[in-house]
């Protein structure tokens, strides 16, 4: 004990730790800051929206006689609130949808149309949290443990502090465990500061800091193993940096890179870009070309498809379904494509612990791939309710009332 | 039994023979110094008594046990002031001090600091300035200090006198002879053939890892015969 405060008493007085114990608090506390403010404007936006897409509906209600018309204009927002942990690891918020405004039209073009220019698949995201600790924790903990004992052998006090300590506990695990722990509670506090403002869940935050802790471990362990060679200060910093560069850097792009080329995906744009030539393709075909198709996904309206008129809204929206129907493999191959990516790369991260400890974070706030899909399955799946809910109003050809449209289904809203 | 006892060490660093074959021993309350020119093998003879090398044949013993067996039992028993000693720049005098005495497991309050910095005369009011701004025969007064208050049964002191001016040499001659009085041991490493004559019992001249020759005090003498050294000594310089 007298041992831990003597080099705590040590450590205090050491400016250059200091100094990086500072930025380790800054980098912390300004990601922190970041995050909670990009969340805080995202739920600004959703709620925002989520009201004027109830006043919307309000509105709409009797305004229109006919169901065609009733499915044709009412959209309805559908959201993936961000977690309570969600200000840590942007992950997916940061590159995928989180909003949508659906209605009963083709629902491919609707969901990947935010999709066109957006990259679907990173490992290293902007500056919040989790790349505070993932990508920069290191190398501040590379700059704390580098020279712990070689700066000692450059200035020729190495024997003497083996020689004073004797068997009688030797500073250097003390020293490393100290500067390890003031670095590890830097980079916690201001997340546990910013979790007790938010709420966030203690089991979050204990398995985040569990995560954090972690991957400062690793490096603690890989500092440990280089200056076991007994190198001079610059050798080490040279060596560790380089370990860092190659561990955060290089292995997570070659990893991206790879994964890219090892399974190749659609593009979304490619998917929505085919589902919209479809349905505009099917103004100009027999209207048979439509209903046949259709009534095969759909046998139970077998016996309503004849279309007298030149326009009728059953076939309008027989056609919208249609549309997502051509496109279902492209689009399936792109979910699945993306889901076998993600898996890929979530293996071979292993290999870059910062790259692992970033997924981990964001698989913690909710914003990983696996997430965002899921959200993607929930706007399908809340689609999917939508249309059995309009088809047998339209091909009934019933008569829009209120006690209906009170039936009609709201985009179940998940909590995390 | 000899405090210290080197017993035909031979010692390799980088892969050369460094010390060949050297013997001597040292009663409680004896003054040794080994004398050599650099590269001699005088700082490794310490660090083989510390335990920080291992002889490739021979053995050293300190308190009668070989220091391959305890290592920190010999540590323990022993206060080392390694040569250049420099303290920790960013501390004073007492913050470096009170550092290694709490390594060390040494408990001890201010006056006994300053009762030592006062034996090697450290100008007060630099005491509590950061040692960087030392110049290095301070530094020096500090790491002796440190050395004595260890209060230890046996002091190896690594070029114990470099960088002090002559009226400090000859106050921490006195000092050692104080220490031997004392019953201390002390085993000093020096290239001052002066210096050593006055202070040591005994020198061993040390040449390219050999002993090649020792000198006693004579009896009812307080000193070394300096001639003799150091032609002994300028005869392997040459
Ligand atoms: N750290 C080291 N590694 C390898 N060889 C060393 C080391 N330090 C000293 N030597 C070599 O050991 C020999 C004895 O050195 P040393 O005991 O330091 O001499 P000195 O008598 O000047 O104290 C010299 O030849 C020196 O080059
Ligand atoms: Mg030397």
């Amino acid at each position: 004990m007298t041992g831990s405060f003597r080099e705590l008493r040590f450590l205090a007085k050491d400016r250059a730790a200091l100094l990086w114990l500072g930025i380790a608090v800054l980098v912390a506390g300004l990601s922190v800051f970041l995050g909670l403010r990009e969340v805080a404007a995202q739920r600004t936006v959703l709620n925002e929206l989520i009201e004027v897409d109830r006043a919307e509906r309000d509105v709409l209600r009797g305004l229109h006689q006919d169901w065609g018309d009733v499915a044709y204009y009412t959209f309805h927002l559908t959201h993936d609130s961000p977690s309570d942990f969600a200000f840590a690891a942007l992950g997916q918020r940061d590159t995928s949808p989180w909003k949508h405004h659906i209605r009963a039209l083709a629902l491919e073009g609707q969901i990947y149309e935010t999709d066109a220019e957006n990259p679907d698949f990173a490992l290293i995201g902007r500056f919040d949290f989790a790349f505070a600790a993932s990508m920069l924790a290191p190398l501040l903990l590379i700059l704390l443990l580098h020279d712990l004992r070689s700066r000692e052998r450059a200035a020729g006090r190495y024997e003497l502090l083996g020689a004073t300590a004797a068997s009688r506990g030797s500073p250097w695990f003390v020293r490393a465990v100290l500067r390890v722990g003031a670095l590890t509670l830097c980079l916690l506090v201001p997340l546990w500061a910013a979790g007790l403002l938010v709420g966030t869940g203690a089991a979050k935050l204990a398995l985040a800091s569990l995560v954090v802790a972690l991957h400062i471990g690793f490096w603690w362990g890989f500092c440990a193993f280089v200056d076991r060679f007994g190198w001079s200060s610059p050798v080490n910093l040279t060596a560790l940096i380089g370990a860092w560069l190659a561990l955060a850097v290089v292995v997570p792009a070659a990893i991206e890179s790879s994964v890219e080329t090892a399974v190749p995906v659609p593009e979304g744009g490619e998917v929505m870009l085919t589902q919209r030539e479809a349905v505009n393709d099917a103004w100009d075909l027999p209207k048979s070309a439509t209903m046949e198709p259709f009534v095969e996904r759909h046998p139970e309206w077998a016996d309503y498809t004849q279309v007298g008129q030149s326009f009728e809204w059953k076939w309008y929206y027989a056609f919208q379904q249609v549309g997502d129907q051509i496109v279902e493999p492209l689009s399936r191959a792109y979910r699945e494509g993306r889901i076998r990516r993600d898996r890929l790369a979530g293996t071979l991260a292993w290999l870059a612990p910062p790259a692992l400890s970033t997924r981990a974070l964001q698989a913690i706030a909710g914003t990983s791939m696996a997430d965002s899909l899921a959200y993607e399955q929930r706007v399908r799946d809340f689609h999917a309710a939508l249309r059995g809910y309009y088809y047998p109003r339209l091909f009934r050809d019933e008569v829009v009332s209120d006690a209906s449209l009170g039936q009609r289904p709201e985009f179940p809203v998940v909590g995390k | 039994m000899p405090v210290l006892n080197a017993k035909a060490l031979t010692v390799e660093r980088s892969g050369q023979q460094v010390l060949k074959d050297v013997s001597f021993s040292m009663q409680q309350g004896q003054v040794h110094a080994l004398l050599g020119g650099n590269g001699a093998g005088k700082s490794t003879t310490l660090l083989t008594f510390l335990g920080f090398l291992t002889p490739v044949s021979g053995s050293a013993h300190v308190q009668g046990r070989a220091v391959s067996e305890n290592v920190s039992a010999a540590r323990q028993a022993i206060a080392y002031l390694p040569e250049a000693a420099t303290l920790y720049g960013h501390l004073n005098a007492y913050e470096n001090l009170r550092y290694f005495l709490s390594l060390a497991k040494t408990d001890t309050d201010r006056r006994a600091l300053d009762a030592a910095l006062d034996r090697v005369a450290l100008q007060a009011e630099a005491r509590e300035m950061r040692m960087q701004t030392y110049s290095k025969g301070m530094r020096q007064k500090v790491a002796i200090a440190m050395a004595i208050l260890r209060e230890t049964p046996i002091l190896l002191l690594d070029e114990p006198t470099a960088g002090l001016d002559p009226a400090a040499i000859d106050d921490f001659n006195r000092l050692v002879r104080d220490l031997a009085e004392a019953g201390r041991t002390v085993l000093l490493v020096t290239h001052d053939v002066y210096g050593a004559c006055h202070v040591a019992d005994r020198i061993h001249l040390l040449h390219k890892g050999e002993l090649v020759g020792s000198f006693d005090r004579p009896s009812g003498m307080d000193r070394i015969d300096t001639e003799a050294v150091h032609a002994a000594f300028a005869a392997h310089a040459a």
